[in-house]
């Protein structure tokens, strides 16, 4: 993300995808979320939103992230269209069909995701919310699965190996 | 909010018939009938009826077909036969020429498995490959081979556009109202031209309207808000919608009336006692346009009852992209009714000012 350049249009190019480094590095933020979130009792869902390696929100569901980003956007008074379009989310668990079209809306391009959520995902578990044909719901974005490599060296030494899905 | 409603109602209760509030079914319900091939064969001997039906049954279970009715009767044209018989599918008996001239019944059964005594010589016939779940539905399949038909009564008369009574749809068409006039203040300030308005249907009353405020937030669709609006009525929420005036909670500290907000107490310790404390249990959503999918999974969510909208729209989630209502692998599933004064809610697109998006 460091070579993107500092002024970008609102129109990203298609191939905005943060680097393997920025990935591992800000899942395991995210996961750390989740693990504190659990050992508070909560729901154990860490994500954060990153634009040019900044934290511009962050939160356990998208209405705290959305807000938070929103502020941070008047505060630096940015337009909130072209921070979202150069915005990556990541977030331990596949967002829901709601945050899905969230993120559609807000045009988010790209959300690295930690495991599937077979009860309400929006990035192909119950629907396809993130590649469907919508043109009045926002733009598709890409979808990366990062399975936590280090956690699940560090813990889990029967853990399936990593997967990752391009699309 | 309430007495205002009212007197509404009363003066114009005659545009109730002029629109009708037609239910959005499930892909399953309102698809179109798909037949498969099969062969069916004339029984020329009544008698032998019920030993075919059984010998043929035990040959030829046709598995996944129980909706199927393995004889039918038919008017005796020609004099001869008046029951037919389901043989086989066409499936179940690969390599047969269809159009030959020489398919016999010897062709179909084995010679040891069944007497053929009393079986006339088989034809090709469709027979609806899934059970018929609405009177529209069982109508087309039974043109083509009888089936049972366990018939959901209430949706047969919501069909036909006769679910709600008179005084219903004067209470339906003054809740939508309030979404329209919603709608038209989001529209004259520059937002979309949507509303909404929740309502507790047990106690008669609205408990928010809010409009689109995508302007401001690009989320702040007119459901968004307005089930925000509720949350907020319930003391919780995670928006201040004071700046637009046409977004209400009825149980906002911001609203002088009192008595509907009691009413709306004892709803929700109702609610809460039946152990289904989620925003929007037991309550309706009449909304000005079909929801996109963000909306509809936070009615999900939000445990919404049910939905009535005027118009659809193209990226619609509760009938024209999705059946978010209906989807059986979400654990929420609700009514939906489109047609809700649809006019008047197709008439707001006139007011859309297309710089805004």
């Amino acid at each position: 993300m460091a070579t993107e350049s500092e002024t970008p249009g609102p129109d990203e190019p298609p191939g905005f995808r943060p680097t393997a480094e920025d990935i591992e590095k800000w899942m395991a933020s995210a996961f750390d979320m989740a693990k504190d979130a659990l050992e508070s009792g909560e729901v154990p869902v860490g994500c954060l939103m990153v634009y040019q390696d900044q934290v511009v929100g962050k939160g356990r569901n998208h209405v705290n992230e959305t807000k938070n980003v929103l502020e941070w956007c008047l505060r630096k008074e940015a337009d909130p269209r072209r921070v979202c379009a150069r915005t990556v989310l990541y977030v331990t668990v596949e967002p829901c069909v709601m945050c899905a079209a969230a993120l559609r809306l807000l045009n988010v391009p790209v959300v690295v995701y930690g495991c599937g959520n077979d009860r309400f995902g929006g990035c192909g578990s119950v629907l396809d919310v993130s590649s469907a044909p919508l043109p009045h719901t926002g733009t598709p974005f890409q979808e990366a699965v990062e399975m936590l490599k280090t956690f699940y060296r560090q813990q889990n030494p029967n853990a399936p190996r990593p997967k990752t899905r391009k699309d | 909010m309430e007495p205002q409603l009212k007197r509404r109602k009363e003066s114009e209760n005659d545009d109730v018939d002029t629109w009708v509030a037609l239910p959005v079914l499930s892909d399953q319900q309102s698809h179109d009938t798909k037949l498969i091939p099969a062969f069916a064969a004339p029984i020329t001997d009544k008698k032998e009826t019920s030993r075919l039906m059984k010998e043929l049954h035990s040959l030829y279970p046709l598995p996944g077909l129980q909706h199927i009715k393995r004889v039918r009767p038919r008017k005796p044209a020609d004099g001869l036969h008046s029951l037919e018989v389901l043989v086989c599918l066409v499936s179940d008996a690969p390599g047969i020429d269809l159009h030959s001239e020489s398919l016999t019944i010897d062709s179909l059964l084995p010679s040891d498995g069944i007497r053929l005594n009393g079986l006339g010589p088989p034809f090709l016939v469709k027979i609806p490959a899934c059970p018929p779940l609405t009177r529209p539905q069982f109508q087309v399949a039974s043109k083509h081979w009888p089936t049972t038909f366990h018939e959901d009564k209430q949706v047969t008369v919501a069909l036909r556009g006769e679910l709600f009574s008179r005084p219903q749809k004067s209470r339906m068409q003054g809740y939508m109202e309030a979404a329209l006039a919603a709608a038209r203040a989001g529209g004259e300030s520059g937002q979309e031209p949507v509303g909404a308005a929740m309502v507790d249907p047990k106690a008669e009353m609205i408990v928010a309207v809010g409009h689109d405020c995508r302007a401001g937030n690009p989320l702040h669709h007119a459901v968004m808000v307005c089930i925000d609006l509720v949350a907020r009525g319930q003391g919780g929420g995670a928006y201040c919608f004071d700046k637009y005036p046409a977004c209400t909670s009825a149980l906002s500290p911001t609203s002088s009336n009192s008595k509907p907000a009691s009413k709306t107490l004892q709803t929700m310790a109702e609610v809460v006692e039946e152990g289904q404390p989620y925003i929007c249990t037991g309550y309706d959503l009449y909304v000005t346009r079909e929801p996109c999918v963000m909306c509809a999974m936070a009615l999900v969510h939000s445990r919404i009852g049910r939905v009535f909208y005027g118009t659809a729209s193209n990226d619609g989630a509760l009938g024209t992209k999705y059946k978010l209502h209906a989807q059986r692998d979400l654990n929420h599933r609700f009514e939906v009714f489109k047609g809700v004064l649809s006019q008047q809610c197709q008439d707001l697109y006139a007011l859309k000012d297309p710089i805004k998006h």
